[in-house]
């Protein structure tokens, strides 16, 4: 089959590799028919997250038909029209039996790899690095997909493969983050970062009852789809504009009731700080640049929450902890417990509350990804999300 | 006196728990190495009775299926058994016995002979607020000269060997399998592709856990 494979620090390449086979009686082989790109591979392919190998298979957006099923799946048949969710999670442990889905305690091979850096590993991923289970990603053509009983969820209804893809992780992903932000009704919520988990981030805030939202990005192409969400924007690139000041206006100078980091590690900033960052991460003083976490806590209001589904991989420095403490806020966080969100998101979708799509912006096959991996990179052509067709027959 | 005894939830400690991790109330920090001993002590939570865990833990034939490198596990008498172990092409091999047997609770063994020199014990105690098993494993090693063989042969530091074969024990008997992904398709690999597999463990073959598929 062909795959998108990571061969290095700002290198991927599609070739040729076998396709995978049932391994495990809970195993469950899918023939993918839409995959997508998203800012967490970013985070790879800038070579942040540690324990990547050349040759490993990228990917954790995936769906697909049923192709085969192991003799433990019994809730699937070949044919099956599934979305995966990116999370892989046993069903059964302590974690999953609460609902903490990306915590399962069995589906980390490499679990010890993750232990030594954590204290303990969270679930596995897929296309993730060695760290997070070295398991084979889904911008491919087929991806084998363990627990199978448990994850997919399958799709009955006509809904376009587009309509439903992003329940795979960024919908439920804006979704978690808008319910770790603790919104009551009314309330003012600000988000950093307009890609596609931020955008998903401000639409689930109104649906769980915010009052206003404040959406900060330097894109124009994506704070105008946040202003179409009904969002304030504020271009934090533009001449003058302090963020920090920019909430305070906003909020009578009370400061927002919640504060979303959605950016993460690669948070961008040109000022002092910035390069303070670039280099310590350059010398490995420093694994994170939290420019947006730093201004989330700074801006959130006393006794307010910070949720942060952006990724944070290791050590970050010069954190205001004394303001997080001196204000009494809350921080809740964590990679997606996308079991819980999967299927109520898909009856929104299905009741037409609501359509993913329009943060599509390009469509392409995989002999084109490794170039628009650049493009996704350095945010070229407008582009607000890229969807892979793994079996378009176009070279690059 | 104390006199704050408002505590709705608290449960009766044990005097001494398993593995000497609590003796009256204290907590007691595993065995230090010496004198050529080597101590791991582990523990996981899982899902699942003390009696059905002891169950499956005690089918010592069915080693095999969950601990790294162990090719077979003969039954040589009621409380007696030959392991085999193999790495590549090395193959070591030694006798055990069982010491203490109590069902639903805990099992000793130590070996009595062969290439390995070793001695452990599992215990199987209800943990607390009705969340299954707290299964903790001590085990020692007495690493003479045959016997660090083990250590080369098995790619692993038998420390960590102990504390993966109780995680993959966990995986089976919660999740019925053991995760897997080894056989993972990929493409071209790098000049350290050798190296960094070894670096991640990923060289130690995971064991099969339930038979495929
Ligand atoms: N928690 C989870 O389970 C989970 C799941 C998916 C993605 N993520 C993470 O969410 C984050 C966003 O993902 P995405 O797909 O939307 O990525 P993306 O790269 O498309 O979007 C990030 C956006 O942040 C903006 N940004 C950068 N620096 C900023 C700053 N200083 N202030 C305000 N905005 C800034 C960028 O301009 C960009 O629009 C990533 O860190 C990703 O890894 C987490
Ligand atoms: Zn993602
Ligand atoms: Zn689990």
């Amino acid at each position: 089959m062909k795959a998108i494979c990571w061969m290095g620090k700002y290198k991927v390449e599609t070739q040729t590799v076998p396709d995978p086979s049932i391994i495990n009686p809970r195993d469950a082989i899918i023939r993918i028919t839409r995959t997508a790109i998203c800012g967490s591979d970013l985070h790879l392919y800038d070579g942040f997250i540690p324990t990547m190998e050349s040759g490993d298979i990228m990917g954790h957006e995936f769906m697909g038909i049923v192709e085969d099923v192991g003799s433990g799946v019994g809730n699937l048949r070949r044919g099956d029209r599934v979305v995966v969710p990116f999370t892989i999670a046993c069903g059964n442990c302590f974690f999953c039996r609460k609902k903490i889905w990306s915590a399962c305690d069995n589906s980390n091979p490499n679990a010890h790899l993750m232990e030594a850096a954590y204290g303990y590993s969270g679930s596995g991923l897929f296309g993730y690095s060695h760290m997070m289970g070295g398991y084979a990603g889904g911008q491919a053509q087929y991806a084998r997909v363990p627990f199978a009983d448990v994850g997919p969820l399958k799709i009955e209804s006509d809904l376009s493969d587009e309509k439903v893809l992003f329940l795979s992780d960024i919908l439920p992903t804006g979704y978690m983050a808008a319910e770790n932000a603790q919104i009551q009704p009314g309330d003012t919520v600000a988000v950093w970062g307009c890609g596609p988990v931020g955008q998903f981030t401000i639409a689930s805030a109104f649906m769980l009852g915010a009052g206003r939202v404040i959406a900060i990005d330097r894109y124009e192409e994506r704070l105008a789809l946040a202003r179409a969400l009904g969002a304030i924007t504020v271009n934090y690139a533009d001449e003058d504009v302090s963020v920090l000041t920019a909430i305070k206006d906003l909020t009578g100078g009370t400061g927002p009731d919640s504060c979303i980091d959605a950016v993460g590690l690669e948070g961008h900033s040109a000022e002092l700080q910035g390069i303070y960052d670039t280099i310590k991460t350059a010398f490995l003083m420093e694994t994170d640049r939290p420019v947006v976490l730093r201004q989330a806590i700074q801006a959130v209001r006393k006794g307010g929450t910070v949720s942060i589904p952006g990724v944070y991989g290791g050590l970050l420095d010069k954190v205001p902890f004394g303001a997080a403490f001196g204000k009494g806020i809350t921080m809740k966080m964590g990679q997606t417990n996308m079991h819980t969100y999967m299927k109520p998101l898909l009856e929104r979708i299905e009741k037409g509350q609501i359509d993913p799509t329009y943060i599509i912006s390009h469509r392409i096959s995989l002999e084109e990804a490794p170039e628009m991996y650049k493009v996704w990179r350095d945010k070229q052509e407008n582009v607000t999300k890229i969807v892979i067709d793994p079996w378009l027959d176009r070279a690059a | 006196m104390v006199n704050f005894n408002e505590k709705p939830n608290a449960e009766p400690l044990p005097r001494q728990s398993g593995a000497s991790i609590i003796l009256d109330g204290r907590y007691l920090p595993p065995p230090e190495d010496k004198d050529g001993k080597l101590w791991v002590r582990t523990s996981a939570l899982v899902q699942g009775s003390p009696q059905d865990l002891y169950a499956l833990w005690r089918k010592t034939e069915l080693a095999p299926l969950w601990q790294e490198e162990i090719e077979e596990v003969v039954l040589t008498g009621e409380t007696t058994s030959r392991w085999t172990m193999r790495s590549d092409d090395t193959v070591i091999t030694w006798d055990s016995e069982i010491l203490a047997d109590e069902p639903g609770e805990r099992i000793a063994w130590r070996s009595i002979g062969g290439d390995s020199d070793n001695a452990g014990e599992v215990i199987f105690e209800k943990a607390p607020g009705g969340r299954g098993t707290y299964v903790i494993v001590l085990q020692e090693f007495r690493m003479s000269k045959l016997t660090s063989a083990w250590e080369t042969l098995s790619g692993r530091n038998p420390k960590q060997a102990v504390i993966e074969n109780l995680r993959h024990f966990k995986a089976l008997a919660e999740a019925g399998e053991i995760p897997r992904s080894q056989e993972a398709p990929h493409g071209k690999r790098g000049l350290i592709a050798r190296f960094k597999r070894s670096l991640y463990g990923e060289n130690v073959t995971t064991p099969p856990g339930t038979k495929v598929a």
